[in-house]
């Protein structure tokens, strides 16, 4: 296995593995999480594994690609990936990020600032596969060879010629799973040049010319979400079905009214959860419920597909899919005559439905969209409910979603609500838009095929565990019950798996949940503690 | 060289020079409007860049005034530009270099500036003693400007070639940008040593040119300076060392730009929605006839039968 990685062996050796996760090489965790022997071991593929799938990047499979049959195969696949880098830099194809792309391939100096920024990078070791720098350069020789003119004699010239085969596809196309798409690289990047768009636009190539993608992203994500209107398969009765019983059942744990209006026409606000958190974290969806109720908001959800599904995986691969969500969303927005549409927690959907989207959503589908962070905020603030802080006397800490604070620049409204209604808030380090993504940034905390998990656990949400830990340093013990606040259902997803592996809720007694529980939680009505610490 | 060839071999360089870059800068701001792709902090956010924020972070935002600071941004950009602060904030070992390398040539540039004006001040028979100000302060810029410019040329390509962070992205292209570059510095430094005034010298060679003077005649080492600064001029816009260009697209058009759309932008958007579409992927359903409109609006399967 290569330790330090060159550019060119990236399409050589066929089959082989290029590189291998050493837990030991990891960036260390503070105690009791330094024991390397007393942690569940990094799932290794098996040898049938081996056999059948394309498993030539780092002995971890996010995405399956069955191998090839023949070399014809190859061939036209190889094909393909050229007929789509013509594309992506075409104005027809690809007018949605051309500039960007543009400029950002062009103009990189090869400094690598970026590289310290990077999470997956610091949490590996410095492992070169990780660089952020290492995929795009390779993508930038390939562009530079087979898409601008005089490119393959240039490249001869300029040494460092990548060879284009199906070794280097396939795992361009693994590699293009191992970045957050947090953009942390991107901010640290004196010339402004983005290598998580560049990653972004190569998992786009992969998806809209040759059709590949994660299963979990395409066929059970934006495909299933499309069809029958979330990527957790949750159909629309079955969406309404369960609110009801939810209601009835927190009517009863909370000792208040719980009730959730569908489909009301002409209703101020039209809010879109996440379907996750309904199935997975259904105290947050009810927490809106009850905060709305008890403001007197004129609100509704809409059981019309996909409108109770605000996720929208296509930002984080395929503009088409994107796209279609967004619009979506905009059309039942406009069917139900609401004045603006509130995002739920998720931080992808604040990304791709405030500002990506912005740009497609033309004429009367251009309705006014609003963040959860300052529909909370305007809320808690407006005097119409009662809060006693004094009930949220536990440390809390808060989880940056980069696509609501670095992408948004969505920062102090969420802190203001915590300052006021948690006395022993406390930040990470470093913060706001300088944050660590969680790991599971870029769609990944939804992926989980064959041992990817254990890569996102061990590697991609290493730092961030290690920041977590920190914050609760003055208190580490289990004793102290500590909340991590994180207002985005795929942050709360990777911090479920991190926490569950780790074991932190054991042996730190660290649980997470999101910012609407935290303020339910803080309610004067609510006599019994909403936050419920043995769950999580 | 006789003069005629100087005037012919200057302002050629120079009118290529400013019609490539023009070229390029106008290929970028042909480019389509993207989709909105902003990344804190933004400093135009009056009140909130400092901390990241943006008018996102208003309730109903749609509905209150946006704040925007001008001021902000030429602060930021300048900092980056004169001080190199992105380098210094994350990656500190290359910054005294990098630094070195960049303060040359801007330092040269100002000095070549100053030249200029020089030259129209002797054509105007401006009092001798304004004019000497002006070359001494040229002449040191000269100085500073070849010696930093030198060290940084020189210590990039050892860096580059010496540090295993970097190495591995070297190309040739990349070392002979340098050594093209570190050859304009020290033939420049070369010149100075060599001249007891480099910055008169220079000035009235400038004068001639613009004179259209046939008897333009420079000593060997400031015409070799010459000859490589043309040279590089002719060069420099061929290659993406034209980021000082690029720089202003990348922060200004990509991430520092949260314009939400209007009326104008809609236009525009309307003509890129119509465009068709030939994405391969089954999913796509693109046959090369179909636009964005029609790709992204077709139903489902589940939703035409309901």
């Amino acid at each position: 296995m290569k330790k330090n990685l060159k550019l060119t062996d990236f399409s050589k050796d066929g089959d082989t593995q290029l590189t291998e996760i050493n837990i030991d090489e990891l960036i260390p965790l503070a105690p009791p999480y330094d024991k390397i022997e007393e942690l569940p071991g990094f799932k290794r593929l098996t040898e049938d594994q081996r056999e059948r799938l394309v498993c030539n990047l780092d002995g971890v499979v996010s995405s399956v690609l069955l191998k090839p049959k023949n070399k014809e195969e190859e061939k036209r696949y190889v094909e393909q990936f050229v007929s789509g880098l013509k594309k992506l830099l075409s104005r027809e194809n690809n007018w949605t990020f051309l500039q960007p792309l543009l400029l950002s391939i062009d103009y990189c100096a090869q400094c690598q600032t970026c590289c310290d920024a990077c999470p997956i990078y610091l949490a590996s070791g410095k492992n070169d596969l990780y660089r952020p720098t290492y995929r795009s350069e390779i993508f930038r020789r390939l562009i530079n060879k087979y898409v601008k003119p005089g490119g393959k004699l240039r490249a001869k010239l300029n040494r460092g010629d990548i060879e284009l085969n199906w070794t280097t596809i396939t795992r361009l196309y693994e590699l293009s799973y191992r970045c957050n798409l947090c953009r942390r690289c991107a901010q640290s990047c004196p010339m402004g040049v983005d290598n998580a768009l560049i990653t972004r636009e190569l998992r786009k190539l992969f998806s809209q010319e040759l059709g590949w993608a994660p299963k979990e992203l395409h066929e059970k994500g934006t495909v299933l979400q499309l069809e029958v209107g979330s990527p957790t398969g949750l159909k629309p009765h079955v969406a309404k079905d369960n609110f009801e019983f939810l209601d009835e059942d927190f009517t009863e744990a909370t000792g208040i009214e719980v009730s959730t209006p569908w489909d009301k026409e002409g209703a101020d606000i039209l809010l879109i959860h996440s379907a996750g958190d309904i199935v997975s974290f259904p105290e947050g969806p009810i927490s809106f419920s009850i905060l709305c109720n008890a403001a007197g908001i004129s609100w509704t959800l809409s059981s019309e597909v996909p409108g109770y599904d605000g996720v929208n995986y296509g930002v984080f691969y395929d503009d088409v899919q994107l796209a279609k969500v967004a619009i979506r969303h905009a059309q039942i927005a406009k069917k139900l005559k609401v004045k603006k549409i509130v995002m739920g927690e998720c931080g992808h959907q604040h990304k791709a439905f405030m500002t990506v989207a912005d740009r497609m959503l033309t004429g009367d589908l251009n309705i006014p969209r609003e963040s959860v962070m300052t529909f909370l905020e305007n809320l808690v603030f407006s005097g119409k409910i009662e809060f006693d802080p004094s009930k949220n006397d536990f440390p809390v800490t808060l989880h940056d979603p980069c696509n609501i604070v670095r992408n948004l620049g969505i920062v102090e409204p969420q802190r203001r609500i915590l300052r006021y209604l948690c006395p022993q808030f406390r930040e990470m380090t470093p913060h706001g838009v300088d944050n660590y993504c969680c790991g599971g940034g870029g769609g990944l905390s939804v992926m989980s095929d064959v041992n990817f998990t254990d890569w996102k656990v061990y590697v991609a949400g290493r730092m961030k565990f290690k920041q977590v830990l920190n914050a609760f340093g003055d208190q580490p013990g289990p004793e102290v019950k500590k909340y991590i606040c994180a207002p985005c259902l795929n942050c709360k997803l990777q911090f479920r798996d991190i926490l569950e592996y780790y074991g932190a809720r054991e042996k730190s007694g660290i649980i997470y949940g999101g910012l609407a529980e935290l303020i339910v939680n803080a309610m004067v009505d609510i006599k019994k503690p909403f936050i419920k610490w043995g769950e999580r | 060289m006789s003069g005629i060839v100087w005037h012919i071999f200057a302002f050629g360089a120079i009118g290529i020079f400013l019609i490539v870059i023009t070229y390029r800068t106008l290929a970028i701001i042909r480019l389509p409007v993207h989709l909105r792709w902003e990344l804190a902090p933004i400093p135009h956010e009056k009140g909130k860049g400092r901390y990241g924020g943006s008018y996102l972070e208003e309730y109903e935002w749609w509905n209150k005034p946006q704040h925007r600071s001008r001021i902000a941004p030429i602060i930021y950009m300048a900092k980056e530009i004169f001080l190199m602060r992105g380098i210094w904030e994350h990656h500190r070992a290359l910054w005294p270099l990098t630094f070195a390398f960049h303060m040359g040539i801007y330092l040269i540039v100002g000095m070549l500036l100053l030249q200029v004006v020089s030259a129209v001040f002797i054509i105007t028979e401006v009092p001798l003693s304004v004019l000497n100000v002006f070359l001494g302060i040229a002449s040191v810029l000269a100085l500073v400007g070849y010696l930093l410019g030198s060290l940084g040329a020189i210590g990039l390509i050892l860096k580059r070639a010496l540090d295993s962070n970097l190495r591995p992205f070297n190309t040739i292209s990349k070392y002979f940008n340098l050594l093209f570059l570190g050859a304009v510095f020290i033939s420049g430094g070369y010149a100075w040593l060599h001249s007891g005034d480099l910055a008169s010298e220079m000035s009235f060679f400038i004068k001639r040119l613009i004179t259209l003077d046939a008897g333009v005649t420079v000593t060997f080492p400031l015409s070799l300076h010459v000859v490589i600064s043309l040279l590089f001029i002719l060069y420099l816009p061929w290659t993406n060392m034209i980021h000082f260009i690029a720089k202003y697209f990348t922060y200004h058009e990509i991430r520092w730009n949260d314009t939400p759309q209007d009326e104008k932008m809609e236009k525009e958007l309307r003509g890129l929605l119509a465009q068709p579409v030939s994405w391969s992927a089954t999913h796509v359903k693109a046959d090369g006839k179909k636009n964005w409109v029609d790709i992204t609006t077709e139903k489902m399967s589940d939703e035409k039968e309901s």
